[in-house]
């Protein structure tokens, strides 16, 4: 029989304690790190302006970078909620103290819903005919259906992140709430009318599976649409079927990898060592590094298609975004992305430790951001070629002026700071899961062994 | 409500040991009937070699007919062992247990079919295969061209057969020993001989236990070559318009994933019935294979949704010409929504109740109707990909499947169903060291007033 105490000595009110404790701290370094992120968002926004005043939005080709931004953090914000999403559904147990964070993610893709806006101007309507997802011309749409379609897309996969991320937190708000620390108000609004009955809990699981699947949903329909309309749809020639689904495979990826990189700063610096450990570094190294192999698998799909079939406007869309003025960083996002992950997380003693998957995850999303600049920077470059249907002439790389960089320091600055802004007011780390862990493992002697843990999993 | 049966060790002996060590009564009837089907089937193989592929429906420009369809469906249905075995093993999964060899074995065969099917029977003079893999004149130093599906697909298909008959293998010993150590005479020799020495020593333990882990490992990215080579078959040909699509690759994988899981499940349902053993596959492992399908047909749908939009996107003549012959034109309209039906949206629905997830009935027609689609998704994907119509009028043929083709897929299925049976009556189609350990390896945890199952993690 088991009573509901962990081995370490951990009961269900020392982990509340403990983690509503840290929470309520406010140490000066999440501090520093958030006035650091505002000062270096002001600068990105500097960058947006002087962008804007210098070359207006009537030029896509002096938004390639923009838009490469808004991939990226759709692409790894928009991945990491599937960490929690994926882990739950799997029902494993080492996703309790990182599935919060990973849900955090969602104020991310609010935020780069934010930034979508700003590019929906610089996006060209389909009246110059393009190739599109929308027969634009054949049928009677709008020529801003990749401006609406996408817009909406969006907007819900916020909403169902945001949607998810309340469900989750739901419990540990009430016992905000009910600690009666600050903000009483905003916990009372927050944690609705949760008192934690039994048909409240029931009807919790459920809506946290069913919100996770309606993300997962949106998640690949708006890697679907703006794949698509953002940056397929702007080179004439280039029709890759698998576009679509590579997009948001590298957002497992790089969602994946940013989470690894956000667990090793929750618990180097943000005091969570105790809850943080091996455990997750290894589930969630292992899930990268299978990653990192399909990531090959997709691109090679796609290119030895174009590659053996030889057909014109396919051998410039490979000139375009890989072997031509791209060379260099597509053989970098390539060596990132699937070298270095595969050379090294193949060996056990790196993949189980916290150093080795936090620096692969590093160059995975420094991979990943260099994949975003060469496919959506090169797309945007050539959006005003005169021939719809193939691209008869290869555009030089388009190189990022002064404005180009202070808005990708900047965009990268304003998510961190929403982040921590958010894990301010939301516990970071879900007390609920790591209270609820305690009743679902036990330790028991075996055998010869001294003791083994027995995990239970529910229906 | 999870079940726990909890068995002795005893028990499961006797119990999956039943086909090996004593005689079914409904066994010597089916193999019959199915060794008739195959040696009937071998029958009309002969007779195409004595008269030449003219016995076949193929006809100008249809040249992949019924064997090309059916090498593609038995790779699709090679996926199920890897998927449930390899995948299952590394995620630990506890309910694998009780399906991997069954998972692994029809591997195996239905890998054995899909050679039969295409590089044996497709090409016609299957005595001048050593051609595609050896050079064609030693003397003049005139290689094989590797850049040729001819090279490909054998490379991928044997490589892949070798791995998977090693995990069979691998995984076998244990239960070998036991058999070896309750028979006599010949029997015991043999089996003696074929589980290599196997003690149960501690060392041998350690070994099997990482090979099984290495091999899962080793075996996934040949899983995944395998079927997108045969994809590639396809995709890489810019004459059918309608296959050069760079989605066909994940496409084709997940289309075999969602034939070869279903496939598992039904052999599950017929493993309860006919062996009887319910103890060891319960509504929960059902309950289980119907969650994974689920999320296996929707990402199969996601992948199909995908090649059509962007068929359409490419608003190229003959890509839309060819899906008007298999949307709108009859007998292709017919059975494209059949395939719909029966791949989909027929069998999903299904899966969302759990009662029917966990009803031996309701699962076994369900994954029969997946298999049923997915062979005429591959119909519909070659005969009227093939048929497209040049500027010659000469050239218009279409395709009717002769007899002789019937026969011969008749021979495949035939010939997996038989391996099936074969190999139930020597080795036990069950892990029994599998079962045993997650015996050992299972407990309770009381949550409130709930049990809930639980495992030992060491």
């Amino acid at each position: 029989m088991h009573d509901g105490h962990s081995a370490n000595g951990h009961d269900a009110a020392s982990v509340s304690r403990g983690l509503l404790d840290r929470h309520r701290a406010a140490p000066i370094a999440r501090r520093i790190a958030a006035l650091t992120a505002g000062v270096l968002f002001l600068l990105g926004i500097a960058g947006f302006v002087i962008k804007l005043l210098d070359k207006g939005t009537s030029d896509p080709s002096a938004w390639g970078y923009y838009a490469a931004l808004v991939s990226f953090l759709l692409t790894a914000a928009g991945g990491a909620v599937m960490v929690a999403i994926a882990t739950r559904l799997a029902k494993a147990h080492w996703r309790r103290p990182i599935s919060r964070a990973s849900e955090m993610f969602a104020v991310v893709t609010l935020y780069t819903f934010a930034l979508l806006i700003p590019l929906l101007f610089a996006l060209p309507s389909l009246s110059d005919h393009r190739r599109s997802l929308w027969f634009f011309g054949e049928l009677n749409v709008p020529g801003y259906m990749p401006h609406i379609m996408t817009t909406l897309s969006f907007f819900f996969l916020a909403l169902a992140g945001l949607a998810l991320l309340w469900m989750s937190a739901l419990p540990d708000l009430a016992s905000l709430r009910d600690s009666s620390w600050g903000l009483t108000g905003l916990f009372n609004r927050l944690s609705n009318t949760w008192q934690g009955t039994s048909r409240q809990w029931f009807v919790q699981y459920h809506r946290l599976g069913i919100l996770g699947a309606l993300y997962f949903m949106m998640l690949v329909t708006t890697h679907f649409l703006f794949s698509m309309d953002f940056a397929m749809a702007l080179v004439p020639g280039w029709i890759d079927a698998l576009f679509p689904a590579t997009h948001a495979h590298n957002s497992l990826h790089a969602g994946a990898a940013l989470m690894l990189v956000t667990m090793f700063v929750l618990r180097r610096f943000g005091g969570y060592g105790d809850y943080i450990g091996l455990d997750q570094f290894w589930g969630l190294g292992k899930l990268m590094f299978a990653l990192s192999l399909l990531w090959f698998w997709f691109w090679f799909s796609s290119f030895i298609i174009f590659w053996y079939g030889a057909k014109p406007n396919e051998q410039a869309v490979l000139e375009l975004l890989m072997v031509g003025p791209y060379l260099p960083i597509f053989m970098a996002a390539f060596i990132l992305n699937f070298l270095v992950p595969l050379f090294t997380m193949i060996w056990n003693p790196l993949r189980k430790s916290v150093w080795g998957p936090t620096i692969i995850a590093c160059g995975v999303l420094l991979g990943t951001f260099f994949d975003r600049v060469r496919l959506y920077a090169a797309s945007w470059s050539v959006a005003a070629a005169d021939d719809k249907h193939t691209l008869r002439e290869v555009p030089a790389a388009i190189m990022p002026d002064v404005a180009d960089v202070m808005m990708w320091v900047g965009g990268l600055a304003g998510a961190v700071l929403v982040y921590i802004l958010a894990a301010r007011v939301i516990p970071i780390i879900s007390v609920w899961e790591q209270k609820e862990l305690l009743l679902y493992r036990m330790h028991k002697p075996f055998h010869r062994l001294a003791e083994v843990l027995v995990l239970g999993k529910k229906d | 409500m999870q079940e726990h049966v909890q068995l002795d060790q005893k028990q499961i002996n006797k119990e999956l040991l039943n086909g090996v060590l004593q005689m079914p009564k409904w066994w010597p009837g089916a193999t019959a009937v199915v060794l008739v089907i195959f040696i009937v089937g071998l029958c009309a193989f002969g007779y195409m070699l004595n008269k030449g592929v003219g016995v076949t429906g193929l006809n100008r420009p249809v040249y992949w007919g019924f064997f090309m369809v059916n090498f593609v469906f038995w790779i699709g249905i090679s996926h199920a062992g890897i998927m449930i075995s390899a995948i299952l093993r590394l995620t630990q999964a506890e309910w694998r247990r009780p399906v991997t060899r069954a998972a692994e074995v029809l591997t195996v065969f239905s890998l054995m079919a899909a050679l039969m099917a295409a590089p044996l029977v497709h090409v016609g003079r299957p005595w001048r295969a050593d051609l595609w893999v050896f050079p064609y004149d030693f003397a003049r130093g005139v290689w094989i061209n590797i850049r040729s599906p001819f090279i490909w697909d054998p490379s991928a298909v044997m490589t892949y057969l070798t791995a998977s008959t090693l995990f069979v293998l691998v995984a076998l010993l244990p239960d070998l020993a036991i058999i070896r150590d309750r028979s006599k005479g010949f029997t015991r020799v043999a089996y003696s001989v074929m589980c290599l020495g196997w003690r149960g020593t501690p060392r041998q333990w350690k070994l099997q236990a990482v090979a099984g882990i290495l091999l899962s490992a080793l075996v996934l990215p040949v899983f995944v070559s395998v079927h997108s080579i045969v994809s590639w078959d396809f995709a890489v040909q810019i004459g059918p318009e309608a296959w050069h699509s760079t989605i066909f690759a994940p496409y084709f994988i997940i289309g075999a994933i969602h034939s070869g899981v279903s496939a598992v499940a039904t052999v599950m349902v017929l493993m309860v019935w006919l062996w009887g053993w319910k103890n060891y596959i319960t509504p929960d492992h059902l309950d289980a294979i119907g969650r994974l399908l689920i999320i296996v047909a929707t990402t199969w749908f996601f992948f199909f949704f995908l090649e059509w939009v962007f068929a359409l996107y490419s608003l190229e003549a003959p890509e839309l010409a060819m899906r008007d012959l298999q949307v709108f034109q009859w007998p292709w309209s017919g059975l494209f929504v059949l395939f719909l039906l029966t791949a989909f949206f027929i069998p999903v629905p299904m899966w969302l109740f759990r009662n029917l997830r966990r009803s031996l009935w309701a699962m076994f027609i369900s994954t029969i109707l997946v298999n049923v689609g997915m062979w005429l998704e591959r119909f519909l994907i070659i005969i009227p990909g093939t048929m497209r119509r040049g500027h010659m009028i000469f050239d218009w043929g279409s395709y009717h499947p002769s007899l002789i083709e019937i026969l011969m897929v008749a021979m495949t299925f035939a010939w997996v169903i038989l391996g099936m049976l074969l190999f139930s009556k020597v080795f036990p189609l069950i892990p029994l060291f599998d079962i045993k350990e997650a015996m050992v390896g299972r407990d309770e945890i009381k949550v409130g007033r709930k049990t809930v199952p639980a495992s030992i993690r060491e």
